[in-house]
C-alpha cells in the first residue's frame, strides 16, 4: 500500500469527490482517504437547502451566465472571476453525475431535477433533496467510494505534513482505535477537511470538529492562508447551542422581539422587516443587544423569535423540523413561548489559499471543498453555492492530483519525525503543577471572537481580540491531557483541535483588523464603505517563524465591473 | 413582557448520570461510574456528557460531532433504549428512569465495545459492502453527466423516507436477531438494500437480492419490530423488509429457503383455498410463533397489494389454536395499519 499516490485528508463531500475522481482518472493509484470521523458523519450532511446549477429544469430563462453573475456579485466582487467561471459552468455536468450515480434529488412534475428560489439568486436555480440535501450527497458519494474500493482510514487525526523543501512528503495521523502516529507517505496530499467557523464555539451552527484542521496543518507547514477575515454570520442560530433556526421560520411570518417587547426590525428594515437579507438582519439583531435591548442568561444575551401568533396549527404543519429543534436543543415549545435565539457563525469564506486547479504553493498539496480558498465566495457565500464548490473543486482537485501524482518521487517519513509528533503529544500529556483547563479556553476563544471579530469590527476591539488570542495561545500551554489511555482519546484529539483553532483563530483577527473597509460579511463600524481603491483584493496570512507574516493577492477580474452591491 | 425574561433560568434538577465505563487497556471487566450534575430546562444529555467531561471526569469517553440529530454519531442506549444522545431532553428522560433521578447511559448492543460508550462501526460498512450498498449506475459512462435519468414522484416516494437513515445504528442495537447472530445482515442494512432495489437507475438489483437470500440474509428477520420501533428517523423499516421479501419471492420463486418455501404456500393457503390447511402449514415444522412472526404479515401484506380481500382462517389445528386465532387477527391488522400508513405518507 505504502508509499501512497495520494492522501486525502477528509471524508466530506470535498475529498470523497476527490477520491471518486481520481480513481476514476487513475484506477492504478494507491489512493487513501483519511477521516476524523467515520466519512458519512462529515458536515456536509448538515446542509439542508441545497446546491445551485443552472439546470433550467424550472426557469427556462436561466444560464450559466447569469448564475456567474450573481456569485460575482454576491462576493461582492472579492471572487476570482476565473474560478466562478469554472464553478458554475461545472455545475450542471456536477448536479447530473450525481443524480446518474444515485442522488435521491425532488423532482418536477415532468420529472426532472427539482428546483427552488434561493437567497441571491436571480433564478429558481438550487438544486434538492426536500431538506437533507447534504445528507443524500454524502451517502450517495460515500457508497460510490465503497464501491470502487477506496481505501479508508476511518478515525484517523491528521497531524502534520512532512515537508522537505518546497514539497510535501506525505502526512502524519493518529489512529484513534490504537492511539498510535502512523507515516502516510505520500506523491500527493489533498486537505479537504472542512470550516473553521467553529472557532466561535457556542456561537456557531457548524459540527463540533469544524475546527480547521487541515487549515492549521497547512499553515504550520509554511502554505498562506486567505481572505481568512470573512465569516459569514446566520441571524438566528439557537441561544445555548449555536444551532441553526432555518430562514423559514421568519419566511412564515415568525416576528423577532427584544426585550421591550418591540418589533424591532421595523428599525432596519421598515418594509421587509423579518425578510430583510441574511447580514441585515444579523447586524440588527445584535445591535439590539449590543445596546441593551436583550435578554439575559447564563448562556448569554438573546433575543426571541415568536411564531406564537402563527397558531398551533400551522407551527405543526409547516415548521415542524423548527419545533422539533427548539424542543431538542432548547426545552421550549414555540406554540407556548418564542424561541431564543441570536447570529450565529456559519460558514468561513477564507481557507487555504489555491489556484483554480486546488493546487497550493507546495508541490504536491492540494486542497479543496470549506478548507480551500479558491475564490469563489469572495467576501459574502451565497446560499447553495457552498455544495457545489466543495463537489467541483474536489473533483478538480482529485483530477489534477492524479494526473500529477506521477511527477513526483515517493514519498518517505522518517523515524525521527514521527518521534516529534509523538513527542509533542507526550509532552501535552504529562502531568504539571499549575494547568488549564481546555474546555475553558475553547470557550472563552468563542466569546473573545464573537465579541471582538464577530458581526461588527473596530480597531481597538480587534486589537483585544487579538491581544486575548496572544494569551490564550500562552495559557493552552498549560494544558493538559487527563486521560492517558491510548485507546480512542477523545480528550486528547479535542486538547489538539484547541490548539489548531487558536492558531487560525490569529489570522482571522489579523486579517479583520488589516482589512480597513467594510465589504460582504466583513463590517468595520470604523471604515463603514466598502474602498475598492485600496481593498479590492485578498489577504494572505504566512506563518514566517512563528509570527503571521501578512501578504496580498489581486482579485481576477473578467467581464465583470465592479460595481456597488445592492439588493 | 419583563416575566418572560426568566422563564429560561427558572428550575435546575440534580441528576445523576450512572454511565457504563470500560477501557480495554486497563479494565477486565465493565463497570458504572455516577457523575451527579445538576440540569437546568432544554439541556440534552449529550451535553450533559460534555459538561462531565469538561469538569468532572475527562477520560468520559463518547463520540459526538453535529449535535444536531443529524451525523448519527451519538448512538448509545440512554434509559435502556438505542437513541441519540444529542436530541434526548435530560427531563423527558427523568420521567423514564427505573431508578428515580438515575439516567443509565451505555453503549449500543451487537457491535465491538471500543471503549466506554464507543464501539465499532466497520462490522456495518462491512455489511454495506457485502450487500453492494449502492447504486450500479445504468447510465453508459460516455453520457455520464451529460443527462438526467427521468424519476417520477411516484418512484421517489418508495425511496424517499429510506434515504433518511443516518447510519446511527440504533436500530442494530436492538435487533432481537443480531444479538444472537452477528453475521445477521442488520436492520439498516436491509433498509438501504431496499432503497437501492426499488431505485430504477440500478443495474444490480437481482445480484443484491441473491445475496440478501443467503444464510445470516433478510429470511433470518423475527418480525419483531423493534429496529422499526426504536429508528431515530422514525423510518417504516418493516415495509422494507417485507417488500424485500415480496421482492424475492416474486422475482426468485419460493426456491430460496424454507422461509421462502412456506410463505410461498401460506399465501397459496390462504389466497386460494380460503382457509389455511394445516398440512402445507410450516407451523409442524417450525413452531407457531415462528410462523406467524416470519410467514404471516408477509402473506397478509401481499394479499393486501393484489387487493384481495383476506378471508377469515379456519385452523384446523389442535395446539394453539386459540392463541394462533388471535394473533392472525392482530396481525393482519397491523400489516393493513402498515399499509395504509405507508399510503398516505
Ligand atoms: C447548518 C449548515 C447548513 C448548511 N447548508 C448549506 C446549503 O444549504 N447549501 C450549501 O451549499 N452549503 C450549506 N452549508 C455549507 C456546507 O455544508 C459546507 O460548506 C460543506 O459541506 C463543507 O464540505 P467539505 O467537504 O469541505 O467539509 P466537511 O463536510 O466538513 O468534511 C470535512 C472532513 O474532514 C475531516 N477532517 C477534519 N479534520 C480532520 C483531521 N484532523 N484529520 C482527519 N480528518 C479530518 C472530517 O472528518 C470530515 O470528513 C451549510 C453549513 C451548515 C453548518
Ligand atoms: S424486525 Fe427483523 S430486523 Fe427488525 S429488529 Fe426484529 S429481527 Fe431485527
Ligand atoms: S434505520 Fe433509523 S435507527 Fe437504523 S441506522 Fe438508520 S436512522 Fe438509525
Ligand atoms: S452528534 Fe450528530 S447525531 Fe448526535
Amino acid at each position: 500500500m505504502k508509499p501512497f499516490d495520494i492522501v486525502i485528508v477528509g471524508g466530506g463531500g470535498a475529498g470523497l469527490y476527490a477520491a471518486m475522481e481520481a480513481m476514476k482518472t487513475n484506477p492504478a493509484l494507491n489512493i487513501a482517504v483519511l477521516s476524523k470521523v467515520y466519512p458519512n458523519r462529515s458536515h456536509t450532511s448538515a446542509a439542508q437547502g441545497g446546491a445551485n446549477a443552472a439546470l433550467a429544469n424550472k426557469a427556462k430563462d436561466d444560464s450559466v451566465e447569469m448564475h456567474i453573475f450573481d456569485t460575482i456579485k454576491g462576493s461582492d466582487y472579492l471572487a476570482d472571476q476565473d474560478a466562478v467561471d469554472v464553478l458554475c459552468s461545472e455545475a450542471p455536468k456536477i448536479i447530473r453525475e450525481l443524480e446518474n450515480i444515485g442522488t435521491p434529488w425532488s423532482r418536477m412534475e415532468d420529472n426532472t431535477i427539482a428546483q427552488r428560489p434561493f437567497g441571491g439568486a436571480g433564478r429558481p436555480r438550487c438544486c434538492y433533496c426536500a431538506d437533507k440535501t447534504g445528507h443524500t450527497i454524502l451517502q450517495t458519494l460515500y457508497e460510490q467510494c465503497l464501491k470502487t474500493g477506496v481505501l479508508f482510514f476511518n478515525e484517523y487525526f491528521a497531524l502534520n505534513l512532512s515537508v522537505h523543501g518546497s514539497r510535501s512528503r506525505g502526512l502524519i495521523a493518529m489512529n484513534m482505535k490504537t492511539g498510535k502516529v502512523e507515516a502516510f507517505p505520500a506523491k500527493t496530499v489533498i486537505f479537504a477537511t472542512g470550516g473553521y467557523a467553529k472557532m466561535y464555539w457556542n456561537r456557531s451552527s457548524n459540527a463540533a470538529g469544524n475546527t480547521g484542521d487541515g487549515q492549521a496543518i497547512a499553515y504550520r507547514a509554511g502554505i498562506p492562508m486567505k481572505d481568512m477575515e470573512f465569516v459569514q454570520f446566520h441571524p438566528t442560530g439557537l441561544r445555548k447551542s449555536g444551532l441553526l433556526v432555518t430562514e423559514g421560520a421568519r419566511g412564515e411570518g415568525g416576528y423577532l422581539i427584544n426585550k421591550d417587547g418591540e418589533r424591532f426590525m421595523a428599525r432596519y428594515a421598515k418594509e421587509k422587516m423579518e425578510l430583510g437579507p441574511r447580514d441585515l438582519v444579523s447586524r440588527s439583531i445584535e445591535t439590539e443587544i449590543l445596546e441593551g435591548r436583550g435578554f439575559d442568561s447564563p448562556a448569554g444575551k438573546y433575543i426571541h423569535l415568536d411564531l406564537r401568533h402563527l397558531g398551533a396549527d400551522l407551527i405543526k404543519s409547516r415548521l415542524p423540523q423548527i419545533r422539533e429543534m427548539s424542543l431538542n436543543f432548547e426545552g421550549v415549545d414555540p406554540i407556548e413561548e418564542p424561541i431564543p435565539i441570536r447570529p450565529t457563525a456559519h460558514y468561513s469564506m477564507g481557507g487555504i489559499d489555491t489556484d483554480n486547479f486546488g493546487r497550493t504553493v507546495m508541490e504536491g498539496v492540494y486542497a479543496a471543498g470549506e478548507c480551500a480558498c479558491v475564490s469563489v465566495h469572495g467576501a459574502n457565500r451565497l446560499g447553495g453555492n457552498s455544495l457545489l464548490d466543495i463537489l467541483v473543486f474536489g473533483r478538480i482537485a482529485g483530477h489534477t492530483a492524479a494526473e500529477e501524482a506521477g511527477k513526483f518521487e515517493p514519498g518517505s517519513i522518517s523515524e525521527e519525525e514521527l518521534r516529534e509528533s509523538v513527542e509533542e503529544i507526550r509532552t501535552r500529556m504529562q502531568p504539571s503543577g499549575h494547568y488549564e483547563r481546555y474546555g475553558a479556553l475553547r470557550e472563552e476563544l468563542g466569546q473573545t471572537l464573537a465579541l471582538n471579530v464577530g458581526i461588527f469590527r473596530e480597531s481597538s476591539l480587534l486589537h483585544k481580540g487579538i491581544q486575548d488570542i496572544a494569551e490564550l495561545k500562552e495559557r493552552f500551554k498549560k494544558v493538559r491531557v487527563f486521560d492517558s489511555s491510548d485507546v480512542f482519546n477523545t480528550n486528547l484529539q479535542q486538547v489538539l483541535e484547541l490548539k489548531n483553532m487558536l492558531d487560525l483563530a490569529e489570522t482571522v483577527a489579523v486579517g479583520a483588523l488589516a482589512r480597513e473597509e467594510s465589504r460582504g460579511s466583513h463590517t468595520r463600524i470604523d471604515f463603514p464603505v466598502r474602498d475598492d481603491e485600496k481593498w479590492h483584493k485578498h489577504t494572505l496570512a504566512t506563518l514566517v517563524d512563528g509570527k503571521a507574516i501578512p501578504g496580498e493577492k489581486p482579485v481576477t477580474m473578467g467581464r465583470y465591473e465592479l460595481q456597488e452591491r445592492t439588493y | 413582557m419583563t416575566e418572560i425574561i426568566d422563564q429560561h433560568q427558572e428550575g435546575k434538577r440534580d441528576v445523576t448520570f450512572r454511565v457504563f465505563r470500560f477501557n480495554p487497556q486497563v479494565d477486565s471487566k465493565p463497570y458504572f461510574d455516577d457523575y451527579t450534575i445538576s440540569a437546568e430546562r432544554g439541556i440534552t444529555v449529550l451535553r450533559s456528557l460534555n459538561y462531565i467531561k469538561e469538569h468532572v471526569d475527562a477520560t468520559l469517553s463518547f463520540r459526538a460531532f453535529c449535535q444536531a440529530g443529524i451525523c448519527g454519531s451519538c448512538g448509545m442506549r440512554v434509559n435502556g433504549i438505542s437513541k441519540l444522545a444529542c436530541t434526548s431532553q435530560v427531563w423527558d428522560e427523568l420521567d423514564k428512569c427505573r431508578e428515580p433521578g438515575i439516567i443509565r447511559v451505555e453503549p449500543l448492543r451487537s457491535l465491538p465495545m471500543i471503549k466506554d460508550l464507543i464501539v465499532d462501526m466497520d462490522p456495518l460498512v462491512d455489511k454495506m459492502t457485502r450487500y453492494s450498498n449502492w447504486i450500479d449506475s445504468t447510465m453508459p459512462l460516455a453520457d455520464m453527466g451529460k443527462k438526467e435519468f427521468l424519476i417520477s414522484e411516484e418512484e421517489f416516494q418508495r425511496y424517499d423516507k429510506a434515504t433518511d437513515c443516518i447510519l446511527c445504528a440504533s436500530c442494530v442495537s436492538e435487533c432481537s436477531i443480531l444479538r444472537a447472530n452477528k453475521e445477521y445482515v442488520s436492520p439498516a442494512v436491509l433498509l438501504k438494500s431496499y432503497r437501492m432495489n426499488v431505485d430504477s437507475r440500478d443495474g444490480i438489483h437481482d445480484l443484491r437480492l441473491a445475496e440478501l437470500v443467503k444464510d445470516h440474509g433478510v429470511w433470518d428477520c423475527t418480525h419483531c419490530y423493534r429496529c422499526q420501533e426504536s429508528c431515530v428517523k422514525s423510518i417504516p423499516i418493516m415495509e422494507a423488509i417485507h417488500a424485500i421479501r415480496e421482492d424475492a419471492l416474486e422475482s426468485r420463486g419460493p426456491r430460496d429457503t424454507s422461509g421462502a418455501k412456506h410463505a410461498e404456500a401460506f399465501m397459496e393457503d390462504i389466497e386460494k383455498k380460503g382457509k389455511l390447511v394445516e398440512a402445507t402449514l410450516p407451523i409442524r415444522t417450525n413452531g407457531v410463533v415462528w410462523t406467524l412472526r416470519n410467514l404471516l404479515p408477509m402473506a397478509m401484506k401481499m394479499i393486501v397489494k393484489r387487493r384481495t380481500p383476506p378471508p377469515p382462517p379456519l385452523v384446523k389445528s389442535a395446539k394453539g389454536i386459540k392463541v394462533f386465532r388471535a394473533m392472525f387477527r392482530e396481525m393482519t391488522e397491523h400489516v393493513k395499519q402498515d399499509h395504509l400508513k405507508s399510503h398516505k405518507k
